[in-house]
């Protein structure tokens, strides 16, 4: 029954164009374009350096020389994943499929022949599904703005990945597919109990601006950064935490005593919180008035 | 007799309206049954509660052996209540797709036979944002009916749709009932709709069931004396609230033992009776009597 509910849930966002194209193939877009129009500019003024009669020949030559790691390129860009940029655009297309029904008044179409929660479940597993396929467009785009800037820059492209970089690709990958997944959690929320895809679009980027900004309202409260209150009220502020626990090394040591647990908590608490919300909400809503 | 829908003591109070009232409704399966009241009689609510859409403050229901939200027995129902909606992007032929994966019916095959037995394979491949509403009735009658279910509720289903399309809608519940073997229930105002394709009624006034039972009996019961007499006015008059203007004629509601008198009280007050003749009622005259409504005279 859930699997139903999932396949029709996939079948109808893979109709509505507009909003895959804009939580899917907008930023990719963006990005791949900015970045070349960055290559194409840095490249005439390295071109003008270069050409400076002044500079040592020493310099100029290790200037012009260097590889690009496309496997180091996909590390650091997984872990970049989670943007704001991405998150925005990624919440148009949850929005959508979490309001839809509201929005179409189709609920009275379909909720009679399976149980709320899978409906409910149903959509945030293809949310989910399509936070994984915007990464991927999202990598896929970051691996040709390497290839441009490599042939812009003459520069040897190499791939290396070794299973310590795999893992922390997995590690950071996974890292941002929750934050994503999470932050569109806020808009299954809002769309459930307000039934509007304004409010599914609008509060959890309301929400995620106060997230962001908690440590600036918190410390003149005597609040400190490493607080459980602070922690807790910061998910993005948490994803960094275990991105740099996953690093290792100085960034890790760098890390306050104990912020570890308090991180994943505050993850756990953003990610089930609005699910159990949602999920104890839908099944007593009244839906005839959609 | 096997019932598809039963409900006892069925109550739904929206702050003080009582939209249902302690209604005891049992839906006998199979052939085509009206659920028939004014504005307000609990039509909508009831179905409402059978779909799982809204809860009963108070009473049972029972949809296909099991109760409301009972997903294996309510999957054996399909339904198209209120004008149904759909995603504005998509083709007629991509929401029955879509509803029958919704449903877990493998009804591929299904569909191009669906769409035209509601006239809808011309549109098949336009999308919806530009149906009528009479197209849009088609297409939920179509999504109501992909996954092969053994009962299907339908509301208004011919709301919006032109007189050809009404007679198609008509002939199309009627062979649900007689060829395939559904059971179908369905609300709708059009009364004389309801006398032609439904076997038994519903007259639901204020929440409550005020009459219940095969067509042809309620018909039967509410025979009416026709008087075509001179003058009509003066007829009525004597006849107070027992009497409607029906065309150059007068219908009396009285008894087959209050006749006599009543023609010797007209023959004595100086009208000339041309003809007075026994006549079955239609719907609409039992509706109107049960739910309280006065009959408007017909012009003439």
């Amino acid at each position: 029954m859930l699997v139903d509910a999932i396949r029709a849930e996939s079948f109808r966002l893979s109709k509505n164009r507009t909003a895959l194209f804009w939580s899917l193939m907008f930023v990719p877009i963006v990005s791949l374009v900015i970045g070349a129009i960055t290559s194409f500019v840095l490249k005439g003024s390295e071109t003008k350096i270069l050409g400076d009669a002044k500079m040592p020949p020493e310099l100029k030559e290790a200037l012009g020389r260097g590889t690009l790691d496309l496997g180091q390129a996909l590390v650091s860009g997984a872990g970049d994943l989670a943007n704001p940029l991405v998150l925005l655009f990624v919440l148009i297309g949850a929005a959508t499929l979490y309001a839809g029904d509201y929005r179409w008044e189709t609920w009275r179409l379909i909720s009679a022949r399976n149980s709320r929660s899978n409906l409910l479940l149903a959509k945030l597993a293809v949310v989910a599904g399509l936070a994984l396929a915007a990464m991927a467009l999202m990598l896929v785009a970051s691996l040709i703005e390497n290839v441009v800037r490599a042939a812009v820059f003459d520069r040897q492209l190499t791939f290396s990945m070794t299973g310590e970089m795999a893992g922390q690709f997995l590690a950071y990958a996974g890292l941002s597919w929750l934050r994503i997944v999470q932050f569109t959690m806020m808009g299954m929320l809002a769309a459930f109990v307000t039934r509007s895809l304004l409010a599914a679009l609008f509060i959890p980027l309301v929400v995620g601006v106060a997230q962001f900004f908690s440590p600036q309202m918190l410390v003149p409260m005597g609040v400190m950064p490493d607080a459980w209150l602070a922690v807790l009220a910061n998910p993005g502020s948490a994803v960094d935490t275990v991105k740099a626990m996953v690093e290792g090394g100085a960034a890790a040591a760098a890390l306050p005593a104990g912020v570890g647990v308090k991180a994943w908590l505050s993850l756990a608490l953003w990610t089930f919180g609005p699910l159990a919300a949602a999920l104890a909400w839908f099944p007593r809503q009244d839906l005839s008035k959609e | 007799m096997t019932t598809v829908i039963e409900t006892r003591g069925l109550t739904k109070t929206y702050g003080t309206v009582r939209a249902l009232d302690g209604l005891d409704l049992s839906i006998p399966r199979g052939g085509v049954y009206g659920v028939m009241g004014p504005n307000g009689a609990g039509k909508s609510t009831l179905f409402r509660i059978l779909l799982g859409l809204i809860r009963a403050s108070d009473g049972t229901a029972t949809v296909m052996g099991g109760g409301v939200g009972d997903v294996a027995a309510m999957r054996r129902m399909g339904s198209m209540i209120e004008t149904p909606r759909f995603p504005p992007y998509m083709t007629a032929r991509q929401v029955l797709r879509w509803l029958a994966l919704e449903h877990g019916v493998a009804a591929e095959a299904d569909i191009p036979r669906w769409l035209e037995r509601v006239g809808l394979t011309e549109a098949a491949d336009r999308r919806v944002r530009g149906f009528s509403v009479g197209m849009l009735q088609r297409l939920g009658v179509a999504g109501a009916l992909l996954s092969r279910p053994e009962l299907v509720i339908l509301d208004e289903p011919t709301s919006g749709m032109d007189p050809p399309g009404i007679q198609e809608m008509r002939a199309l519940i009627r062979s649900l009932a007689d060829d395939d073997g559904v059971t179908v229930v369905l609300a709708s105002h059009q009364l004389l709709e309801v006398q032609r394709v439904c076997d038994r009624v519903a007259i639901m006034n204020r929440g409550k069931l005020v009459r219940e039972g095969a067509v042809s009996e309620l018909t039967a019961s509410g025979e009416r004396l026709r008087l075509s007499a001179k003058p009509v006015e003066r007829v009525v008059e004597i006849l107070g609230v027992k009497g409607v203007r029906d065309g150059g004629g007068v219908l009396a509601n009285v008894t087959h033992a209050e006749a006599p008198a009543l023609i010797r009280a007209l023959v004595e007050a100086g009208i000339e009776i041309d003809e007075a003749r026994w006549v079955g009622a239609d719907l609409e005259s039992v509706f109107m009597t049960e739910t309280g409504h006065q009959e408007t005279p017909h012009a003439g």
